[in-house]
């Protein structure tokens, strides 16, 4: 039975795409913004720019002092933040409903007017915070370089998805101030915006309010380059071996998977689920349960628009066990699921586990809106927010099996293995 | 078109925390519901009173790996079953140990949730604690110990309560244990120890989200209602908080050579949230290191770049409780950060202006409807103030108290807490740190491997 959620869209004249979804239970509204732009976009020599660019929005724009953005709203009750991607960048806020428009009015200054207060100190200081932020994320953390390593083992030299969101100390060193003032222009623009109000606001209220402080905004940026060819599963197996200071062997197996919003997506997502995403998975039983041979292991599925999406493996390989081992009953896994499909049992257990975790995460304006925004940017239609888990829980046991024979078979798997350095005898 | 003007911000919808229909079961356990209509997935949480004080030192641990053990077979199902169970009916469980007891959280959709009830029922009633999973789950905290030794953060936390409390407080070693001691617990042990410490006597369940149309009192009776335990007594938790080293006041610096970043955590002791002056304390997080803009990250982030950003915060316990402030920071500006953080620190005792004092009230008072909008806030809320032993309304109240604070109840507050003294752990590389953090003149300096 699909939900109903109430959602209200319109276009303003320049291009901004609006969703308004009311929900009066809290006195509260988020308010969410997804640009069409992340790491995807960037290019050779300039990566970690989307997200190196995202903190600069916090800098100051044309009426906002440094610093203000984030003072002014959480001297309002307001919490927010913003994140870059593969596919976009967004950026939100959930504020009481007095201080929607304060809210309405910092977000237009620094989406229409950012250039007017960036400056090379204010650059130079979002640099410096960025590279610690990569230092304490991944330089400086065990196995904090395998999805790197994953990303370009997966995906060819050169593909949007070869090259990690946060990107490199020498490319972040690179960019400049006029780098900054293209990136602005070229992807940051209502017409490459999506725009959702999502809690204690009527339809009409918040048309109207976003229409008074976004109305005015230039239709400048264009909308983001469309999606490239589709890639075909990793003609492999390939592999990387790190040995390195790491308090066990982990193992980190990728896929390529098909795009996001598609039915093979979803099916190969379900057969990640039930390899390995539960207490009770195949996988889980096999090498965790019974044979002892992981601490630990999980599967995901990353879904991403442009030509293909990412399936991950991860082992904790247990102290006594061998790595390579765990790696051949995955192997054996793989295969048999490929021809025999779920159980169902399975089947039932991995479409409960998706009813709850969908409903859990509509529970809040907060991720009810960046969802909105989410399918509204990067699949053209927010009202699939009622109806996808109902597309979740028609896929059969036999699309699950033919998606895992497709994408998940041992020769398209990319193994990156982080290996205990041997002490020097 | 003109743009607009920058728009005012209104004055704040009054607004309270729901308030819960509260049952007292013959078994000795409180029910308190809260009926939150849209919530379609319901939250249980369920408190136990416990403290780690009671473990035998040479089992310490055993509260938590109990915890662990709990949904991993019971009476009537092994370990597999159990899981089945459970994923078949959209069920999401988790238990742990916090300061003041066990806890038991539970996620289902809402038709499901009398099949959970039972499940839960089964959990805290009737685990059977299986020679296999006991054995694999010592094993899987063993391993976690170690990466936990891998990480900065929690590496400085563990340096910092062995440096900072005294060595005859249980606070002062790690709750969830250590090698020698998990690994010598038995079967046996956990057998007896849950017997002892967990049932319904003294406990609270709290069951958030839509209730409409649902029999509560009457599902919960014909579950958990018939937990009835035999050897159960409410244990005695710790009413003082855990004594300080003698020597707590100095400097530790854990050597990771090479590293890239050094982790910092300093602190010293705090309240708890009965302490008559809590209100204030939240706020002061806040306004020392609770956000970008606060005073240590308008500094060491915004102004100077060293950090992606270090977080003061006030972390109370059952009895006493912890000032810690805590982040990375790149690894050539060590000393500079430190000499930075320990003088805001310190300058904070001369108090705080008028606009701090706003920003930090109306900060928390006014985020309130938004944090507490979801059935598991609520639920988590309520349920760890029960374990408080606090009553209902403090959260509502607490938030009143704190709109009533004035410049001069931050300023005591603060140096009610703030002496000047701090234990200091520095994660990092010695060899080209060490000399001049000892330049510093900031404490006695000890260096030890990692």
């Amino acid at each position: 039975m699909p939900l109903d959620y109430p959602i209200h869209t319109r276009t303003l004249a320049n291009g901004l795409r609006v969703i308004v979804s009311p929900d009066h239970t809290a006195p509260v509204v988020t308010v969410n913004l997804w640009v069409g732009v992340g790491s995807r976009h960037e290019q050779q020599g300039r990566t970690g720019f989307a997200h190196l660019f995202e903190h600069l929005m916090f800098q100051g724009s044309r009426s906002v002092a440094k610093g203000e953005h984030f003072e002014s709203l959480m001297a309002a009750g307001g919490r927010l933040n913003a994140t870059t991607w593969f596919d976009r960048t967004n950026y939100f806020e959930t504020v009481p409903s007095e201080a929607l428009e304060l809210a309405l009015w910092l977000e237009a200054d620094r989406h229409g007017h950012l250039l007017d207060a960036v400056t090379q100190d204010n650059l130079d200081n979002q640099r410096d915070v960025v590279k610690e932020e990569k230092r304490q994320r991944y330089d400086n953390v065990p196995y904090g370089h395998a999805l790197m390593e994953v990303y370009a083992a997966v995906f060819p030299e050169g593909h949007p998805y070869h090259h990690p969101t946060i990107g490199s100390m020498e490319d972040l060193d690179a960019a400049s101030l006029e780098d900054v003032h293209d990136f602005f222009r070229r992807y940051y623009g209502p017409r490459n915006t999506v725009l959702t109000l999502c809690g204690d606001i009527s339809e009409e209220d918040g048309f109207a309010a976003v229409e008074r402080y976004f109305g005015g905004l230039g239709d400048t940026a264009e909308p983001t380059d469309p999606t490239g060819s589709r890639l075909q599963p990793l003609d492999g197996p390939a592999r990387v071996e790190r040995h390195e200071d790491v308090p066990n062997d982990r193992l980190h197996i990728g896929f390529r998977l098909p795009p996001d919003f598609t039915d093979d997506f979803y099916a190969v997502s379900l057969a990640l689920e039930i390899l390995g995403g539960m207490a009770s998975s195949r996988l889980v039983k096999r090498l965790v349960r019974r044979e002892h041979l992981a601490n630990g292991l999980s599967c995901t599925a990353m879904g991403f628009v442009d030509g293909v999406s990412l399936g991950l493996i991860v082992a904790d390989v247990d102290e006594d066990a061998d790595p390579s081992e765990v790696e051949a009953h995955i192997v054996e896994e793989l295969t048999r699921f490929a021809a025999e499909g779920p159980t169902p049992e399975e089947l039932e257990a991995a479409r409960a586990q998706t009813e709850r975790s969908w409903l859990s995460a509509l529970a809040s304006p907060e991720e009810r809106a960046d969802i909105l925004s989410h399918l509204a940017l990067l699949h053209g239609d927010p009202s699939l927010i009622n109806t996808n888990l109902d597309t979740h829980l028609a896929i059969g046991a036999d699309q699950i099996r033919e998606a895992a024979a497709a994408w998940l078979l041992p020769q398209h798997r990319a193994v990156v293995a982080h290996i205990v350095e041997e002490e020097a005898a | 078109m003109s743009t607009p003007t920058r728009p005012e911000v209104g004055p704040p919808t009054p607004w309270s925390f729901p308030r819960p229909e509260t049952h007292r079961l013959p078994n000795g356990l409180t029910l308190k519901a809260f009926h939150l209509p849209g919530q379609y997935v319901i939250s249980v949480r369920t408190v136990i009173p416990l403290s780690t004080t009671v473990e035998r030192r040479d089992r310490e641990g055993i509260a938590a790996l109990m915890s662990r053990l709990l949904d991993e077979g019971t009476a009537r199902h092994t370990s597999e079953e159990f899981a089945e169970l459970m994923e078949r009916k959209g069920i999401a469980l988790g238990a742990g140990m916090s300061d003041g007891g066990l806890g038991v959280d539970l996620d289902v959709p809402r038709r499901n949730l009398a099949d959970a009830l039972d499940v839960l029922r089964q959990v805290l009633a009737e685990p059977a604690f299986p020679e296999d999973e006991v054995r694999r789950m010592i094993r899987s905290r063993l391993a976690e110990i170690e990466q936990e030794r891998a990480l900065a953060p929690h590496r400085a936390m563990r340096e910092f309560i062995a440096t900072h409390f005294d060595a005859s407080e249980r606070a002062s070693r790690p709750s969830a244990g250590r090698p020698e001691t998990v690994s010598a617990i038995t079967r046996e042990d956990l057998v007896d120890f849950h017997a002892r410490h967990v049932g319904p006597e003294g406990a609270t369940m709290v069951v958030a989200g839509d209730l409409s149309d649902l029999d509560l009192p009457a599902l919960v009776a014909a579950t958990l209602g018939e937990w009835r335990p035999q050897l159960h007594v409410v244990p005695e938790r710790p009413t003082r908080a855990p004594q300080r080293a003698h020597d707590a006041a100095r400097i530790v610096i854990v050597d990771r050579p090479g590293s890239v970043q050094t982790e910092f955590c300093i602190g010293w002791d705090g309240p708890d949230r009965r302490a008559a002056g809590w209100a204030a304390y939240p706020v002061l997080g806040y306004v020392v290191g609770g956000s970008p803009t606060a005073r240590i990250d308008d500094v060491l982030r915004e102004e100077k770049g060293y950090t992606y950003g270090i977080r003061s915060s006030f972390r109370p316990r059952h009895a006493g409780g912890l000032f810690v402030t805590s982040g990375s920071v790149r690894s050539d500006a060590t000393v500079e950060s430190l000499g930075l953080l320990l003088d805001i620190l310190q300058g904070a005792r001369e108090g705080f202006s008028e606009e701090e004092l706003r920003a930090g009230v109306d900060f928390i008072t006014r985020t309130a409807p938004g944090r507490f909008a979801t059935a598991d806030a609520v639920a988590d809320e309520a349920a760890a103030r029960a374990l408080d032993d606090l009553p209902d309304d403090f959260t509502t109240d607490n938030l009143a108290r704190m709109r009533r604070l004035t410049r001069d109840d931050l300023a005591r507050a603060y140096s009610e807490v703030v002496t000047g003294d701090w234990t200091v752990v520095i994660v990092g590389d010695a060899g080209a740190h060490a000399e001049a953090v000892r330049a510093l003149g900031r404490g006695p300096v000890s260096v030890i491997g990692a």
